[in-house]
Parts: structure tokens; C-alpha cells; sequence
């Protein structure tokens, strides 16, 4: 039936016995991969599903997969139960400023790392890797006691002025191990040509390490866009808040019951924003991670 | 003026910035001045913010708490030495800080060993070469995306008691098990679990990608090699990718355990009651920020170091035992 000129039967049944295994193997696979596909996509259609929800659908039981009609209206009624607008408008403020600093800084304390020697500078960078297992906590209190005492409390200053230091010692890493991957003749051309510092960086190096960049945009606007303990702990006035913390106090007190429609609804409109970079920047978060081997 | 809100800040934003490019020609001038050479003295200049903020937002403050932590500090009036008494008083408190370490050891403990077996288990599957993986690849990023704030919230929900998703599809079987719906974040027997059951969901996203990362960057001819000698699927796995990518799951299990120690925000918006039991970082901002015993959160922050440190080094430790390095010869 397929006419190949195999004349050995034991060879032919060989390879077809082989052939259905590959084919089993792949539909196992298949299987496989679109149950996992299912249990992660379930909660998160869910969460939108919820938040199209009215509030006797809610808590209905079993369970309405999907709300009929749907009740758009949840979005417009919980962004003006609080002021989301203003949250948004800071958040976004913050955002932008802390990725443009954070970019910046750390893309010149990599190149530093990366293409220049000096004594220390070994150790130095291993301080800085270090610096990436610390727990977080152990530096709050002294560092709120910082701004406490430059009197920025209940100013975005906290949120945003360390990221002019290259503050995330993971951006650098990955900057460096870029910078680390572009040869070294290249940039000897260019000073032998009379570049200086500044002209070989922008002109030779800059172009070279753009997708590094743009990964560590993706990952720095991640950072400032759930940043959660930093508003925390430095905002107290509620037309400063941002995002993640107007979405804490708005879950209401512990014996509070939520409304979960409303909940669902700003989870959504909140989670927007990343997904659509992801969607468009997919490939600069992935090579990140690849090339580093950790998360942001 | 709403705009004053954000002026202010800029104004400083911009100042730091010009601070920072004052600080990178200072040093460069003065390493200058001292004929340091040329390629040294520019290194210097161009890690030196990151140096200065090392000093200062790092290195000064982990001191600093180490400090704090031997006295009495409400934020207001000046520390007041108090020696060990806030260990002392730590570890005898088996109300609050006892309960809250061993749930915090707990969950890592559980969580590390599923995120990374799990996620391992789901990058091999994904690496292999079948039509419309891209695809699905892309839909088990999604975890990694979606907001912490947003996942902790949409748990609480699935996890709520009477109309949580998760109760409605268990209802059979716990009515079987005669348990009644359990109230997962205010029950210091269901707390744990789902805390480990919504880290499950971790295995996607992330260290998946990480881990299929490193399996295609096994060299294929490995491979090759060993089918030509009949190893077979298994074999392949267990002798090739997983010793090839052993320096990965050490650097996954590091900082999986370092992440789930300091777990905070999931934490502070699924909102477990103080009965059901708290993770050591909510008990440091309670401490320091809600009842400003300053000192006391100090001492709990140090605990948590010295956990994490200690358990990173044992893991440092045992990796000579597991994990192959390509440059070295082995015996």
C-alpha cells in the first residue's frame, strides 16, 4: 500500500510499528498540552467572565459560564467608585519615568561592567549579582527612615529616584551579558577611527544592545506597573495613590465582603496594559529570560 | 493644582539625574587627576551611580537594620538599645512569629520542588517539534504576564467559599470527604494548600520559559550520539538534557526559594487572616508600619535573611554533588 521497494517484511513492519508510535506519542502530546492550556486559561476567563457578571449571577450555582446579557456596565461603574483615573494617571507618570531612568542608568553601568577592566571591577559585579538574592525587607526600614528624614515621604521620590542608580541589578546583568556578545573589533575601529567614549557608545555600541534594551523596557514597566510595597509604604494620600494600591484599598476592610464583579473588572482593565506589550514585545520579553536564565 | 502633584518629583527626577552625571565625571576627574589610566578611570566613571546607590539604598540600610533590630524604634523618638531582647521576645512568641516562619518555610519548601519539577516537565513537552507549538507556547506565557495584583485577586475569587469556582467544582467531593466548603484563606488548615495550589500555576510562565530555554540550547549532536547507540526517550533525558541543563535548575531552585521566602503581594491581597496564618513579610510590615515597633520588624527581616541565606548556601553547597559543569573534568 505504500509501495516502497523494501523487500525485508521484518524491517517494514519495524518501521511501521515505529511510525505509529511517533504518531501515538504526538497525539499524547497533543493531549497533553491542550489540557494544560485549558486549566490555565480557565481562570483567566473566569476572571473576565465574572466581570461581566450582575451580582445575583455572581454568586449563582452551578456556575454561568457566560453572563447573559453582559454587563459592560461593571467596567464603567467600578472605575468611578474610585478615583481609577487619577490612580491611573500616577501610575502611569511613575511608569514612564522610572523606565526611561532605569533604562539609562543601567545600561551604562553594563557597559561599564562589560567593555571596560579595572581592579575590583570582578568583585564588584559579583556584589551586584549578590545583590539580586536579597530579600527586600531587610533594607525597607532604614530606607524609608531615608526619605523620612529628606522629608519625601508621600511623594512619588521614593518610587522613582533609585532608578536613576541602576537600581535592578537583574537589568544590568542582562545589559552585560549583551554588551558581553558584541566583538570587541568593532569598537576598536571606532577608536582608532579618534571615537571617544560617548561617540563609540552611542554610535557603535547603542545600536548593538537595542533589543537588550527593549527587553529590559518590557521587564522595568512590569516592575513599575505592580509595584505594590513601594505606594505601600510611601503613599499616603489617596489622590497619589497608583493602580495596585487603589486596587488594595478598594477589595475593602478583611471583614468586607467584596464585590467581586467590580474586582474582576479592574483585575482585567489592570492586566490589560502588560498583555498587549507582551503581545507586541513577546520576542524581547522571551530572549530576557532566555538569555539570563531568571525572571525579572 | 493637580499638577503640583507631579512637579515636585520631576524637578528631583531631573536633579538625581544630573547628580548621577556629576558623580560619573567627578570620579573620572579626580581618578584623572591621580593619573589612574584612562580605561580604568572611565570603568569607574560609568559604574559609579549604581555604586553610589549600592551604598546607599543597599549596603547602608542592611547594616543599618542590623543595627536597628538591637533596639526600641518607633519612627519618632530616638532607638533606645534594648541587646537581644527583641530575638528574645521573637522567639518565644508562638502566637505570631513562630506560626508565620513555619508557614513561610512550608510554602517554599512545597511550592519550590512543584514550580521547578513542574515547569521542567511542561518545557519538555513544549520543546518538542510539533505543528502549532508556537501557539501554545505563547498561551503558557501568559502567567508570567498577567499582573501579580490581578492573579492574587482573581485566587481570592476562585478560592472564595461559598461562590468560588474551586468550591463549586470540589462540592461533590468534599460532600463525599464530608468536609464542608472550606474557607481557604481564613482556616489555618486550608491556608497552606492554597497557597500551593495557586503556585502551581506558576510552573507555566517564567521558569518554563527559562528551562525550554536551556533545553534547546542542549547540542543536538548529544543526542545523536546516543540514539546511534539505541538509547532510547528516557535514557535521553535522564543521561543528556537533564545533566546538560543542571546549572539551570540550580539557578531555578536559588531563586525559587529566595522568591517564595519573600512572598508579599499575593499574600497581602488574598488577605488570610491573622488566624489562619501570616508569611513572614506581612508580619514585618505589620510590625514595622502598622504598629511602628520598628526594632522588632528589624530583628523578624534579619531572621529572614539569615533563613535565605543559609538556605542558599546549603543549595550552593550540594550543587557539586548535582550539578555538571561543561569545563570540568569529571572522574
Amino acid at each position: 500500500m505504500n509501495g516502497d521497494t523494501v523487500t525485508n517484511p521484518g524491517a517494514l513492519a519495524l518501521r511501521r510499528r515505529r511510525r505509529i508510535k511517533t504518531r501515538l506519542s504526538k497525539a499524547i502530546a497533543y493531549i497533553v498540552v491542550t489540557l494544560g492550556a485549558i486549566l490555565l486559561l480557565v481562570p483567566f476567563f473566569w476572571m473576565v467572565t465574572t466581570s461581566l457578571k450582575d451580582l445575583n449571577e455572581v454568586f449563582a450555582y452551578p456556575p454561568k459560564w457566560i453572563p447573559r446579557p453582559p454587563e459592560w456596565r461593571n467596567y464603567q461603574d467600578a472605575w468611578q467608585a474610585v478615583p481609577f483615573g487619577r490612580y491611573l494617571t500616577n501610575t502611569v507618570f511613575v511608569t514612564i519615568l522610572g523606565v526611561f531612568a532605569e533604562v539609562v542608568s543601567s545600561t551604562l553601568v553594563a557597559y561599564g561592567f562589560s567593555r571596560y577592566w579595572f581592579p575590583g571591577r570582578d568583585a564588584l559585579f559579583f556584589v551586584l549579582l549578590a545583590t539580586m538574592m536579597l530579600p527586600f525587607h531587610v533594607t525597607l526600614i532604614p530606607t524609608y527612615m531615608i526619605w523620612k528624614n529628606l522629608k519625601l515621604l508621600d511623594t512619588f521620590d521614593p518610587l522613582l529616584l533609585p532608578a536613576w542608580t541602576a537600581w535592578g541589578p537583574f537589568y544590568v546583568f542582562l545589559l552585560r551579558q549583551f554588551f558581553m556578545g558584541i566583538p570587541r573589533d568593532l569598537e576598536e575601529a571606532a577608536i582608532i577611527d579618534g571615537a571617544n567614549v560617548v561617540e563609540t557608545f552611542g554610535y557603535v555600541m547603542l545600536p548593538q544592545v537595542k533589543p537588550a534594551i527593549l527587553s529590559v523596557a518590557v521587564f522595568a514597566f512590569r516592575g513599575y506597573w505592580n509595584n505594590f510595597l513601594g505606594p505601600l509604604l510611601y503613599l499616603n494620600s489617596m489622590e497619589k495613590y497608583t493602580l495596585t494600591l487603589g486596587m488594595y484599598f478598594f477589595m475593602g476592610g478583611v471583614h468586607e465582603a467584596p464585590k467581586w464583579h467590580w474586582l474582576m473588572a479592574m483585575s482585567t482593565v489592570f492586566a490589560l496594559p502588560m498583555l498587549v506589550i507582551f503581545f507586541v514585545a513577546q520576542r524581547h520579553f522571551v530572549e530576557g529570560i532566555s538569555l539570563t536564565g531568571i525572571k525579572g | 493644582m493637580q499638577e503640583s502633584l507631579y512637579l515636585g518629583t520631576l524637578i528631583r527626577y531631573v536633579l538625581t539625574f544630573v547628580m548621577m552625571v556629576g558623580l560619573s565625571l567627578g570620579v573620572y576627574g579626580l581618578l584623572r587627576l591621580f593619573r589612574v589610566r584612562e580605561t580604568y578611570a572611565t570603568g569607574y566613571a560609568l559604574i559609579s551611580p549604581w555604586l553610589a546607590g549600592f551604598l546607599i539604598f543597599t549596603a547602608g540600610p542592611i547594616l543599618a537594620s542590623l543595627g536597628l533590630s538591637f533596639t526600641s524604634y518607633d519612627l519618632f523618638t530616638s532607638p533606645k538599645w534594648v541587646g537581644l531582647d527583641n530575638y528574645r521576645w521573637l522567639f518565644s512568641d508562638t502566637l505570631n512569629f513562630w506560626p508565620s516562619v513555619k508557614l513561610t518555610l512550608s510554602y517554599a519548601f512545597l511550592s519550590v520542588p512543584i514550580g521547578v519539577i513542574g515547569s521542567l516537565l511542561v518545557a519538555l513537552l513544549l520543546s518538542m517539534d510539533i505543528r502549532g507549538i508556537g501557539t501554545y507556547r505563547t498561551i503558557y506565557y501568559m502567567p508570567a504576564i498577567l499582573p501579580e495584583v490581578s492573579v492574587a485577586l482573581l485566587w481570592r475569587w476562585l478560592f472564595n467559599s461559598e461562590a468560588g469556582l474551586l468550591n463549586m467544582v470540589l462540592k461533590p467531593f468534599l460532600r463525599l470527604a464530608g468536609i464542608k466548603n472550606p474557607d481557604w484563606f481564613g482556616d489555618p488548615r486550608f491556608v497552606l494548600p492554597a497557597f500551593v495550589i495557586m503556585s502551581v500555576w506558576g510552573v507555566f510562565g517564567t521558569n518554563m520559559v527559562v528551562f525550554l530555554a536551556a533545553i534547546r540550547n542542549v547540542p543536538k549532536v548529544l543526542y545523536e550520539a546516543a540514539e546511534i547507540d539505541g538509547a532510547g526517550g528516557f535514557r535521553k533525558f535522564w543521561s543528556i538534557t537533564l545533566p546538560q541543563i543542571s546549572p539551570v535548575i540550580l539557578l531555578q531552585v536559588i531563586m525559587g526559594i529566595i522568591g517564595a521566602l519573600q512572598i508579599f503581594t499575593v499574600a497581602m491581597f488574598t488577605r488570610p487572616t491573622s488566624a489562619a496564618g501570616r508569611f513572614m513579610n506581612q508580619l514585618i510590615y505589620e510590625r514595622g508600619f502598622l504598629q511602628l515597633k520598628m526594632g522588632e520588624a528589624s530583628a523578624i527581616a534579619w531572621v529572614l535573611f539569615l533563613i535565605i541565606l543559609g538556605l542558599t548556601l546549603l543549595v550552593f553547597r550540594s550543587s557539586t554533588a548535582w550539578v555538571y559543569y561543561e569545563a570540568e573534568v569529571r572522574k
